[in-house]
């Protein structure tokens, strides 16, 4: 069904009011234009839209886990606390600090805020609803949350201010060794597909009706991890570190300028909650199901859902010290990953020289790489020494002897 | 090929999430590293001890609440015992199973923010600290059903306790000796093997026996560095001759055996107040002795305030944070001569700078939330 | 070039692009000049792809404003207070009638040059087209950059390392 009201695919509504404008005779470059326009307005929207609901949902879920009622004043079970918080930030006085660079600290925020509006640009969230269905789909979700990094920079460079910019080098150092794992977990897919297009993975996944997350574990959980630092969210919120530095690079940000901040984190939440959901997840199918589900209602669902492990994990878990994280990254998250892309690429070839049936070759595969998982993660993890006394947990000794001392003893298991 | 560096200096607080009250860090940064760590403390300083000076013996076990405003009961018990070893004056059964049973709780309680603070400062955004809260709550409870307060107790008096626990006391403490050891249960198993907290407490802030005892660390901190000294054991007050419990040591003195080292601690404290329960006589709660019970307040000099012989007294007990000890020097007036707290947060702090020092900013505040202060102590 | 939207895009994107070329050099304080760098690149980038060339576009990024942008601001923050202001040396004159010299060449040498225009065929995908020669044809390039590169991270490990390690060898 292709009629204008079939929501199920909102593209179809777009691609008839397109229609009607090139009827009334406008230009070519009109419907062309206005299309364009229309996909990003309704791709902001959607963004603030979910922003604000997702202050309230991560505040109450948070709060549900700590064992206490999240906002529950501000309107009917505090519904409206993301708008009184968002009136408040509005209203706040704009202080620009004096020793601070002016135009540098007021670019700071835009700088940080534009790549996690323009990621959301390749992804498909419905089957005709994609603003830019690029070639370099995956290439370009990846380039674009680089520029993050000089955001950043900026924004703590411009504050003239110490916490800020300790809070900007650490953050800097984090975000260029993630980046690599980023790559190296997404070339995986690519290497399954065969194409750098979304909507091509998506039609891979369809086809074969396997999940890639099924397919590759190893690349699902570096990339879930990357993604996290990449977002600076919780447990690797090292930038705003909140009880080491007050607040990192944007401790000298107030009013919408830190509202500015505030959305990018959970826009770049999305953001990378979408590429996971588009990539490993199957996007907006659902085995079938798109066909009387509207695409992109299973497309919002999986990433909300997806999202809330986040949200748990800011709940649950602490964070690891700066040379802890990259240490994590470079001896452990990089070699598996590089592990990863080899055992994939052989499985790819092996896939297409010896002609094995899909039927045949996706759970044989999908055996493999979760074995594979488990044990390069256990494996590599006992090699680098996890294992040993001296990163595990143990009790105290308890004893009745006074004056005796125990140093230096092997302490019991717990 | 060397860099042109220069040494940064951060100063962390007294305004800071982190530093458990008004307290300044000034730490010597070269990149990550702490080059020197000076510390400046006396913002909290309310001369405390020149007040008590002009204020009865009485009227100064409200003092003792609100210098270690988190463990109230052992503050004010270290004072009383102090005046009592001064005059002579001989504590009735009940009350020294009664200071016995409130100590161990409010132990228990203060632990409960210890921790909670400590894996807040690792970064767990409070969700340790809220649920360890819910458990001093409900013992914030029994305090209130004993004395009326919640945090400032004002629970001891010179001669035994200010009145009798009511007739629900007992069970509610029973109930809450059956919940609580679950709860430690919890709490251990969700933080004790926690990759990320064992991570980044193993092998930071160590402290080897010789550096503690020539620190004169004590409490949790000395016991962490494998010292098994406590002053409940070594020179038993109140009921604590008659209870059995064991000591809890640890074997790195670094930040995870502290934080052991108080987690198993909170679990010998319930055995103790179990035991309190059971054997605890009946009789009075107060000393009988002219003029102890009523004391008028606004009238310092009346003719019912205490007056202790000349001389002088050291008590000490084990508090939550370490040796908490009172010297008092009496010269036959009602109000003290000098008063003096040693208390254990401010003697723990000085090996900071030993133990800060080559670690990274990160180390530093769990490090200083490891030694668990309460700056109320600090400064006095 | 035909339709309006590319060459209204070009136009802005040039303009762009040299505009703030030049700020780069002209500006005082070094963090803005790489910024101004960095829109630059993005100028590029945008250049790249009116031509089409999406795989170079969307790697101009990742790299020039990703990377490279955060390698000199490294530079700079590393550099000691005193000598971060854009260089006003005795050279900006010389160096302005060499640049001068240069750009006035390379434009008599396009407007002299007798272009061959072909049709412009339909959009194809360069990104395999590149991946495959990258190792069918030009693999020996492609195996040297990546040496050379092996090289300059062993370098830059090898200078960054305590002076006490660099004594023991």
């Amino acid at each position: 069904m292709t009629e204008w009201y079939d929501f199920r695919d909102i593209g179809n509504a777009v691609g008839a009011l397109l229609d009607q404008i090139r009827d009334w005779g406008a230009p070519d470059w009109v419907p062309y234009v206005a299309a364009t326009l229309i996909g990003i307005v309704g791709i902001l929207l959607w963004a603030v839209l979910s922003v604000l609901a997702f202050i309230w949902i991560e505040r109450r879920v948070v709060g549900l886990m700590q064992n206490r009622i999240g906002p529950n004043r501000v309107g009917p079970q505090g519904l409206l606390q993301p708008v009184a918080d968002a009136i408040k930030l509005l209203l706040k006085e704009a202080i620009t600090t004096t020793n601070a660079d002016r135009y540098m600290f007021w670019l700071g925020p835009i700088l940080v805020f534009i790549p996690t509006i323009v990621v959301f640009a390749p992804i498909p969230f419905g089957e005709e609803m994609v603003l830019a269905d690029l070639n370099v789909g995956v290439l370009f979700l990846i380039a674009i949350a680089s520029i993050n990094t000089l955001a950043v920079f900026i924004a703590g460079w411009s504050s003239n201010n110490k916490y800020a910019l300790l809070g900007a080098m650490r953050t800097i150092a984090m975000l260029i060794s993630y980046e690599i794992i980023q790559v190296l977990a997404l070339l995986g897919v690519v290497l399954f597909v065969g194409s750098m297009r979304l909507g091509d993975i998506i039609g891979w996944q369809l086809d074969h009706d396997v999940w890639l997350i099924v397919l590759q574990p190893v690349a699902v959980l570096c990339y879930i991890i990357a993604g996290a630092v990449e977002m600076n969210r919780s447990p690797m919120d090292i930038a705003e570190a909140e009880s080491e530095i007050v607040a990192g690079y944007h401790t000298e940000y107030g009013g919408i300028k830190f509202g500015f901040f505030y959305q990018a984190e959970y826009l770049a939440g999305f953001a990378i909650t979408a590429v996971v959901v588009t990539l490993y997840l199957g996007g907006y199918t659902l085995f079938g199901l798109e066909q009387w589900v509207p695409g992109w209602l299973i497309f919002l669902g999986k990433l909300y859902g997806f999202f809330f492990t986040y949200i748990w994990f800011r709940g649950t878990l602490p964070r690891l010290r700066i040379d802890q994280l990259m240490a994590f990254a470079w001896k452990f998250l990089l070699p598996i990953s590089i592990l990863n892309v080899l055992l994939v690429g052989s499985e790819v070839l092996l896939w297409k020289e010896a002609g094995l049936e899909s039927q045949l070759a996706i759970p044989l595969f999908a055996v493999i790489n979760g074995a594979f998982a488990v044990a390069v993660v256990v494996g590599w993890a006992t090699a680098l020494g996890h294992s040993a006394p001296r990163h595990t947990a143990h009790r105290a000794i308890l004893t009745q002897e006074v004056g005796a001392i125990f140093y230096g003893e092997a302490a019991p298991r717990p | 090929m060397t860099l042109q560096t220069e040494p940064f200096v951060v100063n962390i607080g007294p305004q800071h999430p982190s530093t458990h009250g008004v307290f300044r860090l000034r730490l010597t940064l070269d990149g990550e590293r702490i080059v020197d760590a000076d510390m400046v403390m006396g913002y909290l300083h309310r001369s405390m001890e020149k007040l008590a000076e002009e204020r009865t013996y009485t009227q100064n076990i409200p003092f003792t609440d609100r210098t270690d405003y988190i463990a109230a009961m052992t503050g004010n018990l270290a004072y009383v015992m102090a005046v009592e070893k001064l005059c002579g004056i001989e504590v009735p059964d009940r009350a020294l199973w009664l200071r016995t049973m409130m100590a161990e709780l409010q132990r228990f309680a203060s632990h409960c923010i210890a921790i909670g603070i400590f894996a807040n400062d690792c970064g767990a955004w409070q969700t340790p600290v809220m649920h360890m809260f819910r458990d001093r709550e409900k013992i914030l409870d029994l305090f209130e059903m004993a004395c009326g307060a919640r945090l400032t107790l004002n629970y001891m008096r010179i001669g035994g306790v200010s009145r009798d626990i009511p007739p629900e006391f007992i069970p509610a403490v029973r109930k809450l000796l059956k919940d609580l050891p679950k709860r430690v249960d919890e709490y251990e198993d969700l933080l004790l093997s926690n990759e990320i907290i064992v991570a980044r407490s193993r092998g930071v802030g160590a402290l080897t026996p010789e550096q503690a005892i020539a620190h004169s660390v004590s409490g949790p901190m000395l016991r962490a560095s494998g010292v098994a000294w406590d002053v409940r054991t070594a020179d038993p007050y109140a009921a604590y001759g008659k209870v059995d419990f064991d000591i809890a040591v640890g074997t790195n003195g670094d930040v995870y055996d502290r934080f052991v080292v108080r987690l198993a601690e909170m679990r010998q404290s319930l055995r103790i107040v179990e035991q309190c329960v059971e054997m605890m006589p009946a009789g009075p709660v107060h000393a009988a002795f002219a003029g102890a019970s009523v004391q008028p307040i606004g009238n310092p000099v009346g003719p019912l305030a205490i007056r202790p012989p000349e001389g002088e007294a050291y008590a000490r007990i084990e508090s939550p944070r370490g040796e908490l000890g009172f010297y008092i020097v009496s010269d036959g007036s009602p109000a003290p001569f000098r008063f003096h707290i040693r208390s254990p947060s401010f003697i723990n702090l000085t090996p900071l700078k030993l133990m800060s020092v080559g670690g990274t900013v990160a180390d530093a505040i769990v490090i200083l939330g490891s030694v668990d202060i309460v700056v109320g102590e600090v400064d006095r | 070039m035909d339709d309006a939207g590319t060459v209204i895009a070009f136009w802005v994107l040039s303009a762009a692009t040299i505009s703030s070329a030049a700020a780069t050099a002209a500006v005082r304080n070094l963090i803005h000049a790489v910024v101004l760098l960095v829109v630059s690149f993005m100028g590029v980038a945008g250049l790249y792809i009116t031509l089409s060339a999406d795989f170079v576009a969307v790697t101009q990024i990742l790299i020039y404003a990703g990377a490279i942008s955060v390698l000199m601001v490294f530079a700079i923050v590393l550099t000691p207070r005193g000598e971060r202001g854009n260089a006003e040396g005795f050279l900006r004159l010389p160096a302005l009638l060499l640049a001068g010299l240069v750009a006035v060449t390379l434009i008599f040498v396009a407007v002299d040059t007798e272009w061959v225009i072909s049709d412009r065929p339909g959009f194809q995908e360069t990104a395999s087209v590149i991946g495959e020669a990258l190792l069918d044809r030009y693999v020996l390039p492609f195996e040297i950059a990546s040496v050379l590169l092996l090289v300059a991270m062993l370098g830059a490990i090898v200078l960054v390392r305590p002076d006490s390690a660099m004594e023991d060898e």
